[in-house]
């Protein structure tokens, strides 16, 4: 994939303080084609797709949802809290705004944590990115199937 | 020296020089002179400097529409109608605006640059929209997570806006943040102290403007305010009132029950319900409580979804508290202000007790 003038313009609004106060990227300093990339083999590799990833943590999402971020355990293994803030926040692709609010997972068979919210599942599911390597709403493909237990469309 | 390097540097030569010609041809002729920007049809007449985007220049005449992103193409939410002069509409408008809106000449006035006569139409109400330069006169914690902010006017100066309405608060750059950045926030005192705005506001994890708040702000310092915004107020009817509010959508809910008494709307029964989840949740207890036993046309419901302590406040969802409170809602109407999702979750329990859905006013900031 080569990094488009329009993907330089994107790879811009996704600098801490453009769109949002952290930025996407963390200190990832690869290019968003490369980003792109690394994150679509990933998902090959594993055999999901975006799109399925993201519409898993919808469906978590959706059943903490109008709980007045009251935190609820779902399927016995996962502590969903949804936040409900006011206001929307653009997508860098211009593609839209999406209201502001976070959904954080905790597994509590491993612990471990996920964090991501309506634009998040947005990039993921329509761009097919993912988050820079450590940032804070990172949604990265292998962290996901290990969490969600996603399997390939054909086998599940 | 070998091809290579005589070719870098030709094509070095012929890129510098066109990029010089570029930028004395834009001198001479990208020099628009002066314009004139007609708002609704001769209402305003504005004589201005061409070449600019409309929603800045528009802001330079203190003209101001509605804008989350500061003028970045990234909000969607400057728009005005273009009748004449605005160009053709741009790839970086479209995914912003509806069939409806495009057919009706609908812009974002970010993206039109002002470089001829131009006229547009604007909703009437934002001619009465200022900016002001504030000093901040008080700073209160009211819980872990919302302050309330007093913004004193400059002298002389006085605001006029109906209770409900909402206010957009400037940050200045800090940190990472290299642009002046704003966001819209409901205010919460009354119209009658039209010397300053007071606002309440929730810090947003990693927002731009609160984190400003939160971490920067003090007593004392300037902050920069426009507005009045908004359609959410008090509709002139003789209704019973149902106001429903969470976390800081008290504000709006506190300008209106104090508009009402300032007023002498003593006709209409008034019942306010705060959603929270435990009592350090909970903020202006005694001041509505005190408004509770000075008038009695309104009442006061503070309700608590988690907390097993002993406490006097109404137990559960504020949705379930709500609910149990009324059987039949249909002559009544609602004013909420909260998350999206205390919205949606208020309507449909509204709306399942029969009131009409003309009947619900809400503020989603959307």
């Amino acid at each position: 994939m080569k990094q488009t003038p329009e993907l330089d313009l994107v790879q811009s609004k996704m600098q801490p303080g453009v769109l949002t106060l952290k930025g996407f990227l963390g200190s990832d300093d690869r290019k968003l084609a490369d980003i792109l990339v690394a994150d679509q083999q990933s998902f090959s590799r594993l055999g999901i797709t975006p799109l399925q990833a993201a519409e898993r943590l919808q469906q978590l999402a959706d059943l903490g949802a109008d709980l007045m971020e009251e935190e609820i355990l779902v399927e016995q293994r996962y502590r969903i809290k949804v936040r409900d803030d006011r206001g929307k926040i653009p997508s860098p692709w211009g593609d839209g705004l999406f209201e502001k609010g976070d959904v954080d997972l905790i597994d509590n068979s491993t612990g471990e944590t996920l964090k991501w919210n309506r634009l998040t599942l947005r990039l993921m599911s329509v761009h097919g990115f993912c988050g820079g390597v450590d940032s804070e709403y990172r949604l990265d493909p292998e962290k996901l199937v290990r969490i969600l237990d996603l399997k390939p469309e054909a086998q599940s | 020296m070998s091809p290579i390097i005589t070719a870098i540097v030709v094509i070095s030569a012929l890129t510098g020089g066109l990029t010089i010609l570029l930028l004395i041809a834009e001198f001479f002729f990208a020099n628009y002179g002066e314009v004139t920007v007609d708002v609704n049809a001769g209402d305003k007449t504005l004589k201005v400097k061409g070449g600019a985007n409309l929603l800045s220049t528009l802001a330079s005449q203190k003209l101001f529409l509605p804008s989350g992103c500061g003028g970045r193409g990234s909000c969607g939410t400057c728009k005005c109608r273009v009748l004449d002069g605005g160009g053709p509409l741009l790839p970086t408008e479209t995914p912003y605006l509806n069939d409806e809106e495009r057919k009706t000449s609908v812009r974002l006035a970010c993206q039109v640059k002002v470089k001829n006569d131009i006229k547009i139409q604007v909703p009437e109400e934002l001619l009465s929209i200022k900016e002001f330069e504030t000093v901040i006169e008080k700073i209160t914690d009211f819980t872990h997570d919302i302050k309330g902010i007093r913004f004193r006017l400059p002298e002389g100066e006085t605001i006029k806006f109906r209770a409900g309405q909402f206010a957009n608060l400037f940050s200045k750059p800090y940190d990472e943040v290299r642009e002046e950045t704003s966001r819209a926030y409901s205010i919460s005192s009354a119209p009658k102290d039209n010397r300053a705005i007071e606002l309440i506001v929730r810090y947003v994890p990693n927002g731009m403007v609160t984190t400003y708040v939160f971490k920067h702000l003090k007593e004392g310092d300037k902050a920069k305010l426009i507005g009045p915004f908004g359609d959410f107020f008090l509709r002139d009817t003789d209704r019973e009132i149902v106001c429903i509010a969470g976390g800081s959508g008290l504000a709006p809910i506190r300008s209106i029950i104090l508009d009402m008494i300032d007023r002498g709307i003593s006709n209409r029964k008034a019942t306010f319900f705060f959603g929270a989840v435990t009592k350090k949740d909970l903020y202006y207890v005694e001041e509505f409580k005190e408004i509770e036993k000075n008038h009695p046309w309104f009442r006061f419901v503070p309700a608590l979804s988690r907390d097993d302590s002993d406490h006097p406040h109404a137990k559960g969802l504020i949705t379930d508290v709500v609910a149990s409170n009324y059987s039949d809602l249909k002559n009544m109407e609602a004013y909420l202000c909260g998350s999206p999702g205390m919205i949606d979750a208020c309507e449909k329990v509204l709306t399942s007790k029969g009131m009409p859905k003309a009947q619900i006013f809400y503020d989603k900031f959307s």
